[in-house]
């Protein structure tokens, strides 16, 4: 392991973000204004080399504790790093590297790029701070510098449709920041500790007692509504919609693979880790299918394929809360499972829709067609990606769902199985409209002369579409990434006993 | 191969088969285009719409009406949930504060 990795994996991008604007004048003085964009991409494959040397220590069954500053927790500030978030972080930096060489050409045409690679530097380390920190308050600051940069970021074109976007995710997105700040002060009210390891402990104990205090369900709510309008779950989801349509797409698959994941990881986390409330796996379930079927059916009559593309993005989301309400072994390996390949080919759609918006200047369905002959490499792409989500052997997709439907036999649960399977087919439904609408069918006379998108766009989706096809040829692989981490959320003891036992 | 209880997948053998149809689909396809080579004329090709011609920008399939059997028979939801995704962020924030009242009417019950 790198030394100092865990702090070194938040730092990195975070004194990225601050020099970018220095490395821009300087680049700009010299004429290599390109040297901003190549420090961009070696800031965020640094960050994926840092997380990736945690990985042999983790998945060894350490939790890897950092304290800073030396003071030991409950005092100071650790951060604590289990199975779980090290996929998360993995997923973040793979996903955040992939954005970073596609941004290179993707955002070439617009101006103020060091503003655009701050914000999305800064995203970044708010995602790695909500995701190694042991310190619940840690959490919601990163949780802010994720958030705030976010907005900027689906405004950052300032035409009208992202700043209207922009304002309205940033005014949902603060209610969901204010409530988790508020969940924060009634606990530390009540158990006087921020420290999710302390916290989780001496919560347990509140729990020993009878009757439960009214504060305690109230805080577990605050939260699980906090990061579910971030999670865009149903019927939080209505700023997604929106943001991904007016967003570059660059910036949507950020969000699609970096901040959603973040927010599943801190829900988990919270309820899992902090309120160990396996109790509430029936309400992930119910708010899981209804996500399922509100996205997938709203999904199906869209026009505009990237906000096709959200709404499915809610769908999917509905899959993992699914497979994590079950609450068995399997049915949280299938969740966090459909959480990386979804981070997988969420991001390849978006990359995809992004490059016929490059080469196009549209993402309207109705003006388009017979995209195929022009953009045979995209379209292949698109396809892989669009088989793989909606769950079509031999792509990752199907690997997951079909671990969730297992789980939910093993369950008892075959209605909500059905379900998810019904939605499954209907998820390939609207896929098909879109490659029809796309790349099928009659060409538009000014789409004649379109030319394929250029290779350092397409190089990071054809990267993620080689993910779609080996973890769905190999699912062994997905799962040996997946099985520390759901050891970790179920293993709350472990957890506990490992930080505390730092000190 | 993944196991499940009294059930598996083999992804590799699954792949090795799905190739294997398409690759005799493939044959057969290119084996029927020998006898059937279509050339069809310019004229032929063209599309016509109550005796006009049709542009080709003008043959789109409308994307929202594309699965409308799907939509009659969701009718309610595209009813009453659809017209509720209007933009309105008064009606989204009303929408977090009843996401709110049901998710703490969930926990209330699963931790009573």
């Amino acid at each position: 392991m790198i030394a100092h990795a865990p702090i070194l994996a938040i730092v990195v991008p975070l004194f990225a973000g601050f020099l970018t604007p220095v490395v821009s004048i300087v680049a700009k003085r010299f004429g290599v204004e390109r040297a901003r964009d190549w420090f961009v991409m070696g800031a965020a494959i640094l960050m994926l080399l840092i997380v990736a040397s945690m990985a042999p220590a983790v998945w060894r069954g350490e939790v890897l504790v950092y304290k800073l500053g030396g003071w030991s927790p409950p005092w100071g500030i650790v951060l604590a790093v289990d199975g779980l978030n090290l996929l998360v972080a993995l997923i973040i930096a793979s996903v955040v590297s992939l954005i970073a060489i596609y941004s290179v050409v993707y955002m070439e045409r617009d101006s103020g790029l060091e503003k655009y690679y701050t914000l999305l530097m800064l995203v970044t380390a708010g995602c790695m701070g909500v995701t190694l920190t042991g310190d619940v308050f840690n959490l919601f600051v990163f949780f802010e510098i994720m958030s705030i940069s976010s907005y900027a970021l689906v405004a950052f074109r300032r035409n009208w449709d992202s700043v209207e976007a922009g304002i309205k995710y940033m005014i949902i997105g603060s209610l969901g920041t204010s409530f988790i700040l508020l969940s924060i002060t009634l606990m530390y009210g009540l158990v006087g500790s921020l420290n999710i390891a302390d916290l989780a402990g001496k919560i347990e104990a509140i729990k020993a007692t009878q009757p439960l205090p009214m504060i305690v369900p109230l805080m577990l709510t605050l939260f699980v509504v906090g990061f579910g309008i971030k999670i865009a779950m149903v019927p939080l989801h209505a700023w997604l919609p929106d943001a991904y349509q007016a967003a570059p797409s660059a910036v949507s698959a950020l969000l699609s693979g970096a901040t959603t994941t973040v927010g599943v990881y801190a829900m988990l986390r919270v309820s899992y880790m902090l309120f160990g409330a396996l109790a509430i796996g029936t309400m992930f379930i119910i708010l899981g299918l209804v996500t399922m079927v509100v996205g997938g059916l709203m999904a199906l009559t869209q026009r505009d394929l990237k906000r096709l593309l959200a709404y499915s993005s809610i769908s999917q989301m509905g899959y993992i809360l699914l497979g994590v309400g079950f609450g068995t072994a399997m049915g949280i390996q299938g969740g966090l499972f459909h959480l990386l390949n979804n981070a997988i080919y969420k991001v390849l759609l978006f990359m995809c829709a992004g490059a016929i918006v490059y080469r196009v200047g549209t993402s309207n369905l109705d003006e388009l067609g017979g995209l195929g002959k022009n953009m045979p490499i995209t379209a292949t792409l698109f396809i892989v990606g669009a088989l793989a989500i909606s769950g079509v052997p031999p792509f990752n997709g199907f690997a997951s769902k079909w671990t969730i439907y297992v789980a939910g036999m093993e369950a008892g649960q075959p209605i909500c199985t059905a379900i998810a399977v019904v939605m499954s087919a209907l998820t390939l439904a609207y896929f098909l409209k879109a490659i029809n609408s796309m790349f099928l069918g009659q060409q538009p006379e000014h789409l004649r002369e379109v030319r394929e998108a250029p290779l350092p766009m397409l190089f990071p989706m054809l990267v993620l579409a080689v993910f779609c096809v080996v973890l769905g040829i190999l699912p062994s692989l997905g799962m040996d990434l997946v099985r520390p981490a759901q050891g970790a959320v179920m293993n709350q003891l472990g957890y506990i006993g490992s930080v505390m036992g730092a000190g | 191969m993944m196991e499940f209880g009294p059930g598996f997948w083999g992804p590799i053998v699954a792949t090795a088969v799905m190739l294997f149809g398409v690759g005799i689909a493939y044959l057969l396809l290119l084996a029927s285009r020998k006898y059937i080579a279509p050339k069809p004329s310019s004229e032929k090709l063209k599309t016509y719409g109550c005796g006009e011609e049709v542009k080709s920008e003008e043959m789109h399939v409308d994307s929202e009406q594309f699965y409308s059997p799907i939509r009659r028979a969701f009718k309610p939801f595209y009813k009453y949930v659809q017209p509720e995704h209007s933009g309105v962020l008064s009606t989204y924030l009303l929408w977090v504060i009843a996401g709110l009242i049901i998710v703490l009417i969930a926990v209330m019950l699963a931790l009573r």
